[in-house]
């Protein structure tokens, strides 16, 4: 095994606190050790072999939801998308491949082939930056939007409506139509994938808990980046376009905002990029407001979920269900409670926790901001492993509708594989609850050791970093046990 | 390597103050109370039961008669073995044993001993509109075991591994406060 440590030849204060906030982890070069990865996502055919089966069952999927029966457990639109999908999704691809789902995903593919006007080449030219061949007007994005505040408040207004969301097929295919038309539109209009970056409401997510991920697109030497002339990786040549990310890999250090497509592996010239297998959690950096308030939507929307979709209060369901019950005053009621909650009650919270941290460790100078959006990391790994805790009874229970669903996607009585008649069957229910007891433990876990590390970074002594910690694992404990309260209790 | 790390990082305080604290837990949280027979009425309706929320305790009988409001709902109650199918306007239901097939019977009462402790849930088994698959009620058999030993199990958890964490730690190299 072939284990790479990154060096640290501290030589400016700055280089010092990155690499005190890249902690010191092994890594393994995926890349170096399996020579047939190398070549596979060298290949200019890689993400497009990627792309063809979700753009097939996304056809069928539009296809479905159009025109298949309404019942969302018959359709596979709903069954796939929110059952198969959104599982795969929280509970695999994105713990232990970060946003590889980005790569295989069929939204931006049309507009990414207007973009590029061919499958498999590299058009050479010049377009602004970059040495690429561009098609469409390659609008910069403006500077002020340049946050993911247009994702939080999308997502969160989506999922206001995720009641009606995921159980009308009609409206999930509504939906992921209109996103493949802004796709198109936005590839049109700016450049490369901003869509992708400032735009799509799954990407918000996916950038903060892909920090968790094991896996990771680095730039091997960052010496040699800056060594290098072309800088090839962000502006592209003839063997792979400019990052549609707009990835710098000399700067490249947190998996936020790298799609995974791989088109720097193939453009830099001096094969500098490495693929890397990594221990989980390993980046514990929250950079801006607009990152830390994603994880307090994400958290409050697994708390909300977990009320309102695994709760048994029929009451909070028929105001979540308004287009059905027309009891639109109630779901204002809850609209309101949701929104506050998780843009403000939450945070509010938070920053009470965050201050008593500040005031324990004695430390006067790091001021309640720093310890704020620096401490804010917990709410990553806790908010993904309570995500995925809440996901389990999804596939656990729902499972059997894939099967079903399968054989007649329609919903119209086929029976294609002779498994349409296979009747509902939840797995092994009564045992979720240990699962999701170990789940949210293996989330305060991750939580607490990221916070000591990120406590290093902002405080002087040991005995400030160390006491500092005391309301923020308390803090991680309360989120545990609220979860607990839904699931167990 | 995985082990190694643990091993050196004293985490064995961890898996004990998880253990005591699970045990705590477990032990706190289990009064006995003289087993009963209870009846009750469960009322189905899009998309949920009334009552929401069944709290017995371990030793009791229930007496469980379905009924449906609206449309045909059915009744899944996991961990003891019951799938019912519930018609609206009659007083019986259809009735199996999921671990036994599809051998449909007809009844006009359920009879569950209560056995095992936690809390289970009921949920609808029968496609009845847009929320079915949301539609659940929950069984709590108390003492909730899983529930006092999980909140203790954590809890001790947390406190182990906050003192593994102080014990482990190093004095800190300054570089610049506060960035
Ligand atoms: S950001 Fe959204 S649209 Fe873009 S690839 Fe990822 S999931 Fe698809
Ligand atoms: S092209 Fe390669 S060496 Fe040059 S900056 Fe990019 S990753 Fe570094
Ligand atoms: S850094 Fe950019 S080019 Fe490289 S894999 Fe990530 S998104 Fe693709
Ligand atoms: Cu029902």
């Amino acid at each position: 095994m072939r284990i790479q440590i990154k060096s640290k030849k501290p030589d400016s204060d700055e280089q010092v606190l990155t690499n005190i906030w890249k902690k010191q982890e092994p890594r393994i070069d995926l890349l170096k050790k399996f020579p047939i990865l190398d070549k596979f996502v060298k290949s200019r055919y890689f993400q497009n072999l990627l792309i063809l089966p979700s753009l097939i069952v996304f056809y069928m999927i539009l296809i479905a939801g159009f025109f298949g029966t309404p019942v969302g457990n018959k359709n596979i639109a709903i069954v796939f998308t929110w059952i198969l999908w959104w599982f795969l999704l929280i509970a695999i691809l994105v713990p232990f491949a970060s946003r590889i789902w980005c790569a295989m995903c069929p939204l931006p593919f049309f507009g990414e082939l207007a973009q590029r006007l061919t499958f498999f080449r590299v058009r050479e030219g010049k377009t602004g930056p970059l040495k690429n061949k561009m098609f469409g007007l390659n609008r910069k994005w403006p500077r002020f939007l340049k946050n993911i505040w247009v994702q939080n408040i999308s997502f969160l207004a989506l999922c206001t409506f995720s009641a009606v969301l995921v159980t009308r097929p009609f409206v999930t295919a509504m939906v992921l139509g209109s996103m493949i038309i802004l796709g198109i539109l936005f590839a049109l209009v700016y450049r490369l994938r901003v869509f992708c970056s400032y735009i799509c409401p799954v990407s918000g997510f996916l950038s903060l808990y892909s920090m968790t991920s094991t896996l990771e697109v680095r730039s091997r030497s960052t010496d040699e980046c800056k060594k290098c002339k072309s800088k090839s990786c962000i502006t592209g040549n003839e063997k792979g376009y400019g990052c549609p990310w707009f990835i710098y890999m000399g700067k490249h250090e947190r998996n936020n905002y790298c799609g995974l497509c791989m088109e720097c592996v193939k453009s830099c010239p001096n094969d500098n990029i490495a693929l890397n297998l990594r221990p989980f959690a390993s980046e514990t950096k929250i950079k801006s407001f607009d990152e830390a308030w994603k994880g307090f939507i994400m958290l409050g929307l697994a708390m909300a979920y977990s009320i309102i979709l695994l709760g048994t209060n029929g009451q909070i369901k028929d105001w979540a269900n308004a287009l059905e019950t027309g009891m639109w005053t109630g779901f204002l009621k809850y609209s309101g409670i949701l929104w506050s909650s998780s843009l403000l009650l939450l945070p509010a919270v938070f920053l009470g926790f965050s201050f008593l941290s500040k005031l324990i460790s004695g430390n006067k100078e790091v001021s309640v901001k720093e310890v704020f959006l620096n401490y804010s990391y917990v709410i990553v790994p806790l908010g993904l492993l309570s995500w995925i805790a809440f996901s389990l009874p999804l596939i656990f229970v729902n499972g059997s509708y894939i099967i079903s669903v399968i054989s007649d996607p329609m919903g119209w009585g086929w029976d294609l594989f002779g498994t349409a008649g296979f009747h509902w069957q939840p797995l092994l229910p009564e045992y979720l609850v240990y699962i999701q007891i170990i789940l949210l433990t293996t989330g305060l876990y991750f939580a607490m050791t990221r916070a000591k590390t990120i406590s290093e970074r902002l405080f002087n002594t040991r005995k400030q970093a160390i006491r500092s910690l005391i309301p923020i694992s308390l803090f991680s404990l309360i989120v545990c046990f609220a979860f607990l309260r839904f699931f167990v209790g | 390597m995985f082990f190694k790390r643990f091993i050196i990082k004293k985490f064995w305080i961890v898996v004990a103050a998880t253990i005591v604290g699970a045990l705590a837990g477990g032990l706190a949280g289990s009064g006995t109370e003289a087993p009963a027979s209870k009846n009750i009425t469960i009322k189905a309706r899009q998309y949920a039961y009334d009552p929401p929320k069944i709290i017995a305790n371990k030793g009791d009988t229930l007496l469980l008669e379905l009924a449906s409001l609206d449309v045909v709902h059915g009744f899944y109650l996991e961990g003891y073995d019951v799938d019912a199918e519930i018609h609206p306007g009659i007083n019986t239901f259809k009735i199996r044993k999921p671990s036994e097939g599809y051998n449909w019977e007809t009844a006009d009462v359920i009879t569950v001993i209560l056995t095992r402790r936690g809390k289970f849930r009921y949920r609808c088994s029968h496609t009845c509109g847009t929320m079915h698959p949301f539609m659940q009620g929950e069984l709590i058999v108390k003492p909730n075991t899983p529930y006092h030993a999980g909140l203790g199990g954590i809890a001790g958890f947390a406190i182990g591994l906050f003192m593994m964490m102080g014990i482990s730690s190093k004095e800190l190299k300054v570089v610049t406060a506060g960035k």
